[in-house]
């Protein structure tokens, strides 16, 4: 998809949600698009995507049919995406993919398979331990897995940096083997569409 | 069979599935009385993990995402404690999460801590059975009371087809009183 494609994917999601038509929290991306085409470029569709509660553009990316997605963020799934036929698992729970990517990427290596693990975080994720545990034994480990930061400087509504009492975080401007970092700014609110909407 | 040799020999069953890997600290490495029940699995099944529960149920779930069947080893129900909410969150969850689209089966292997002839103190001792039934919506969690409850509980374990996972939870104090 091309960054218009995903940019207006994400507004016709945000007038659905704006409009009451989405009985769920949603995570709206923009400001990535071209970082997020650019990791895609090497995603295969053998490969496993794992995700946060932010994944709409991950999952059209990997070649979920948009109306797909759109059906299920409609009913509600939006936090938690998960498409077995496209090997994509997304979680509502902060660090939750990452061990799990792991085991995966582990038992990808010990049956040899032709296939590798990409797991997204944010910046705060990135900086918590389970965070450094799963880069850490995956380095070591030389497992098949790439982790991707995207840091748009919040955690909810909190600023990072500020919290953490650190401007530069630990994988701020990281590009390796393992890890690779991207910023952004959205204009979107953490959850939601910037609208308040009464249910 | 006494408690302890059906542990042993439910272990080499479950060897035998050349799907099955068994993780967690204390597997490959001496250490607790669990690790001389995996002494005829193979070498090369056991994988020694460090002392991070959450990353190891984290794992569990992965590889049981991507076809393995774990056998995940947390000697004392108070170390599984420390990989809650992986358990509740994630491996409990993902068939709903995924519209029955993902099966996890796995296997946990979990013990209450044995009091005699010592008591290794009250974080050691927890039974959080019936806490962790009321918390999972899909995992089942059995107790094994007897000795002739141990095979067939770990036989259905790896066997059911329901994409479920099991915890099978042991008395250490039986090991060497039944």
């Amino acid at each position: 998809m091309t960054k218009e494609e995903l940019i207006a994917f994400e507004e016709e999601i945000a007038a659905l949600f704006n409009t009451g038509n989405i009985r769920a929290p949603v995570h709206l991306y923009f400001g990535n698009e071209e970082q997020m085409i650019g990791v895609f470029r090497t995603i295969r569709s053998q490969d496993w995507v794992f995700c946060s509660w932010r994944s709409h553009y991950q999952c059209l990316l990997k070649g979920v049919p948009k109306e797909l997605v759109r059906e299920e963020i409609v009913a509600g799934r939006s936090i938690s995406l998960c498409f077995p036929e496209h090997r994509i698992y997304s979680s509502a729970i902060v660090g939750g993919v990452l061990p799990i990517a792991v085991g995966a990427a582990m038992s990808i290596q010990r049956r040899g398979e032709d296939s590798k693990v990409y797991c997204f975080l944010g910046e705060m994720t990135a900086e918590t331990g389970i965070a450094h545990e799963a880069i850490k034994y995956s380095r070591n480990h030389r497992l098949p897995i790439h982790f991707i930061v995207e840091d748009n400087a919040k955690s909810v509504c909190t600023d990072t940096r500020e919290a953490w009492n650190q401007p530069r975080l630990s994988f701020e401007g990281v590009a390796d083997e393992y890890v690779s970092y991207y910023r952004y700014e959205t204009k979107y609110p953490h959850a939601g569409a910037g609208v308040r909407v009464q249910f | 069979m006494t408690y302890f040799d059906e542990l042993k020999r439910s272990m080499t069953f479950l060897a035998q599935d050349p799907r099955t890997i068994f993780i967690g600290q204390a597997v490959a490495a001496a250490g607790t009385a669990m690790t001389n029940t995996l002494k005829d699995v193979p070498r090369d099944r056991l994988i020694e993990l460090p002392v991070a529960e959450e990353m190891q149920m984290g794992m569990t779930t992965g590889m049981a995402l991507t076809g393995l069947v774990p056998v995940s080893i947390f000697p004392r129900w108070n170390f599984l404690l420390c990989a809650i909410s992986q358990l509740v969150n994630h491996l409990d969850k993902v068939q709903v999460m995924s519209n029955n689209g993902y099966k996890t089966k796995a296997i946990i292997r979990t013990g209450i801590g044995s009091q005699r002839p010592l008591h290794p103190q009250h974080q050691h001792v927890g039974d959080y059975t019936e806490a962790l039934r009321a918390m999972c919506s899909t995992i089942e969690v059995i107790r094994l009371e007897e000795p002739s409850d141990i095979f067939p509980a770990y036989e259905r374990a790896l066997l059911r087809d329901d994409g479920c996972s099991t915890i099978l939870v042991e008395y250490g104090d039986y090991y060497g009183e039944k």
